[in-house]
């Protein structure tokens, strides 16, 4: 059975300068399944947007280019599709959220047009019928439809981030990618957010990519993980093989940096080093600098996913020769 | 214990077009020596403008601040800035609280040649060459500008910056809010080192309620200028008593998918600090509100020993009481 929606396969995204050149998605393979949410966490600099952007097909190039691979999208390649081609899909079966709510909206047009404006340009409506969608979306997410004609200005950042949110959800797309949604807000607020965010993918069934920093996050929203940590993914599996069997070095150092509000803990582990310079990453596992289980084997050659289960599969050699477990 | 800072009827109000924005409403605390008190709210809730009315960065409108038994809220001139030498702040951004142009051993050394902090060039040198050991930057970038830098090290900058002039207090004012997880624990770990070898006095402020709990011994949670809810770390999360603080702590998202919570979800958002309403300031939002909530602000009483709260429905809300 193919339920696959999402299935990206070698993808490889470069960022040329005039002096260097940063591979920050490297030979990256993700799949996504209908009606899944999916959690791609990692640190600044990780890749996670890049990726996003190159999946909309919106890297600004130059600098950014897509070397190689594939992503298919029910079937069809993206990459391969003409630009307006790739506009009918934007923001119609793929929809994007912007992490910073106080930027993504444009200051000088109320957020009611801004609704009605993608339904506009991709459904075959009259500009009423639009305007009465784009009222019945404001309500979906909790605005009174009285505030239709306000500018961004007037609103909240988390109100915001609710017209953002009804913008993306607008055509009811199939697939959304939302890139750091709730970082910019307070929690209280996030958690109102990722409510009606679930709420909304249990009534469209829409499938969702969710970039985040936050594990907590996504203990609350995602079915799936992936973690991404120098243009690659070192770790990926179900919610339950991520935050209960994690395996891989840097995910396992991830967890012990937070701090842990059920604890009495005083002191925190966190990773040693920083993340590797984009511009000249090791020969072998990216991670090896940082990670304490590091061998003369992890430096000599680049390392590749290995499953440990049907589902979880990670990056790292220790683990190749150890059963589940050991690590820890 | 020593008390080493008191707070009293401390107000801050800033004039707008639109009347008067209560930012910093009537709050009280003292603080002991060599302790941390984390000061927790949303964005707007008057936090920060707390820590800078504390460190003289704003006039108080109203209050006193008492620093080692002496008043210091209305210190001008030469005495203010004899008193800044104790009490430094550490800031939120890394990339924008460093000047551009300035290289990291300036930058380190700026406020002791301010305060003209050492007898000769070499002592100087010495101090900076310290400092930088003391935070953990190494000596070759000492030649650098912060935009070569990343953001735990231009943190480590903004610390040393603070600790240059042998500070007994430090206001951190979200010191790890824009730095990544792994980062944010090497800072973390910094501080409270720092704190244990030089008995330093912390005000931390941040919205983030589980790195409050991991680094302070008092926690005071804010709600639009007024303090709602303050005690010890451990009883602010065992056993917090006010609406306001139950819906806080119950949304912060924990990284545990085997640990099942009940999500409090409070309706709305803050209110305009703008010529408040009389009354409770979390009342339009809370679920347990009554006539009185409305009518007369609640004052902050001591309902268990150590444990303040601002509430005039707390007994009824909390059954153990």
């Amino acid at each position: 059975m193919t339920n696959k929606l999402l299935d990206i396969i070698n993808l490889t995204i470069r960022y040329d300068t005039e002096s260097e050149s940063v591979e920050a998605v490297n030979s990256l393979d993700l799949t996504l399944n209908k009606g899944e949410t999916l959690g791609l966490v990692g640190e600044t600099g990780a890749g996670k947007t890049t990726l996003a952007k190159g999946i909309m097909r919106i890297i600004p190039d130059p600098p950014g280019k897509i070397i190689s691979g594939e992503v298919f999208f029910e079937g069809e390649d993206l990459l391969k599709k003409n630009e307006n081609k790739m506009r009918e899909i934007r923001g119609n079966k793929i929809s994007m959220i912007f992490q910073d709510p106080m930027t993504a909206l444009n200051p000088v047009i109320n957020i009611g047009e801004q609704i009605a404006e993608v339904i506009c340009l991709h459904q075959n409506v009259s500009k009423a019928k639009a305007i009465k969608k784009a009222q019945e979306m404001l309500e979906l997410v909790g605005i009174q439809k009285i505030r239709f004609n306000e500018y961004p200005h007037q609103f909240s950042g988390g109100m915001k981030q609710r017209v953002i949110i009804a913008i993306a959800l607008a055509c009811n797309p199939t697939m959304l990618i939302a890139d750091e949604p709730t970082t910019a807000l307070d929690v209280t607020i996030q958690a109102q957010v990722l409510e009606l965010m679930n709420k909304l993918k249990r009534e469209m069934g829409t499938s969702m990519m969710l970039i985040t920093h936050d594990f907590g996050v996504v203990a609350e929203t995602c079915e799936k993980v992936a973690v991404m940590y120098a243009g690659e993914i070192v770790e990926k599996g179900l919610a339950r093989d991520i935050f209960r069997n994690r395996s891989h070095p840097y995910t396992i150092g991830l967890f012990d940096s937070l701090p842990d509000i059920n604890e009495d803990s005083k002191r925190l582990k966190p990773i040693v080093g920083l993340m590797p310079d984009p511009t000249c990453l090791p020969i072998g596992c990216n991670f090896s600098e940082r990670c304490p289980y590091r061998t003369e084997e992890c430096e000599a050659e680049p390392v590749n996913m290995i499953k440990l289960s049907e589902t979880h599969s990670v990056r790292c050699i220790k683990l190749r020769n150890m059963k589940d477990g050991d690590i820890k | 214990m020593s008390t080493l800072l008191e707070v009293k009827n401390l107000k801050k109000y800033f004039e707008t077009p639109h009347g008067l924005l209560h930012a910093v409403d009537d709050v009280n605390f003292k603080l002991e020596k060599g302790k941390t008190l984390g000061v927790v709210g949303e964005s707007g809730c008057g936090k920060s403008t707390l820590g800078r009315v504390i460190v003289h960065l704003l006039e108080p409108t109203d209050g006193r601040i008492i620093f080692e038994g002496e008043d210091i809220t209305n210190l001008r001139g030469r005495e203010l800035k004899n008193s800044r030498r104790e009490m430094q702040m550490i800031f939120q951004d890394p990339h924008s609280s460093l000047n551009p142009r300035m290289r990291v051993r300036d930058l380190i050394g700026e406020p002791l040649k301010t305060h003209k902090f050492y007898s000769s060039k070499e002592e100087y040198e010495k101090q900076v060459e310290v400092l930088m050991e003391t935070v953990g930057i190494a000596k070759r970038v000492a030649n650098s500008y912060p935009h070569e830098l990343d953001g735990g090290r231009r943190q480590r900058i903004g610390v040393a910056r603070a600790l240059s002039l042998k500070p007994k207090f430090i206001v951190c004012d979200e010191p790890v809010s824009a730095l990544d997880v792994s980062i944010q624990a090497q800072i973390l770990n910094l501080l409270m080192d720092l704190q244990d070898k030089m008995g330093l006095t912390y005000i931390f402020i941040t919205h983030d309620l589980s790195v409050v709990k991991h680094i302070s011994d008092d926690i005071c949670v804010m709600y639009l200028g007024n303090i709602v809810e303050k005690c010890n770390a451990k009883e602010m999360f065992e056993n917090n008593l006010h609406p306001y603080t139950k819906a806080l702590i119950s949304a912060i998202p924990i990284p545990n998918i085997d640990i099942e919570r009940k999500k409090i979800l409070i309706k709305g958002e803050l209110a305009s600090p703008i010529n408040p309403k009389p009354g409770c300031r979390f009342a339009p939002r809370c679920i347990y509100t009554e006539d009185r909530c409305f009518k007369e602000q609640p004052v902050l009483e001591e309902v268990i020993t150590g444990h303040y709260v601002a509430c005039h429905r707390v007994r009824d809300i909390n059954k153990n009481l």
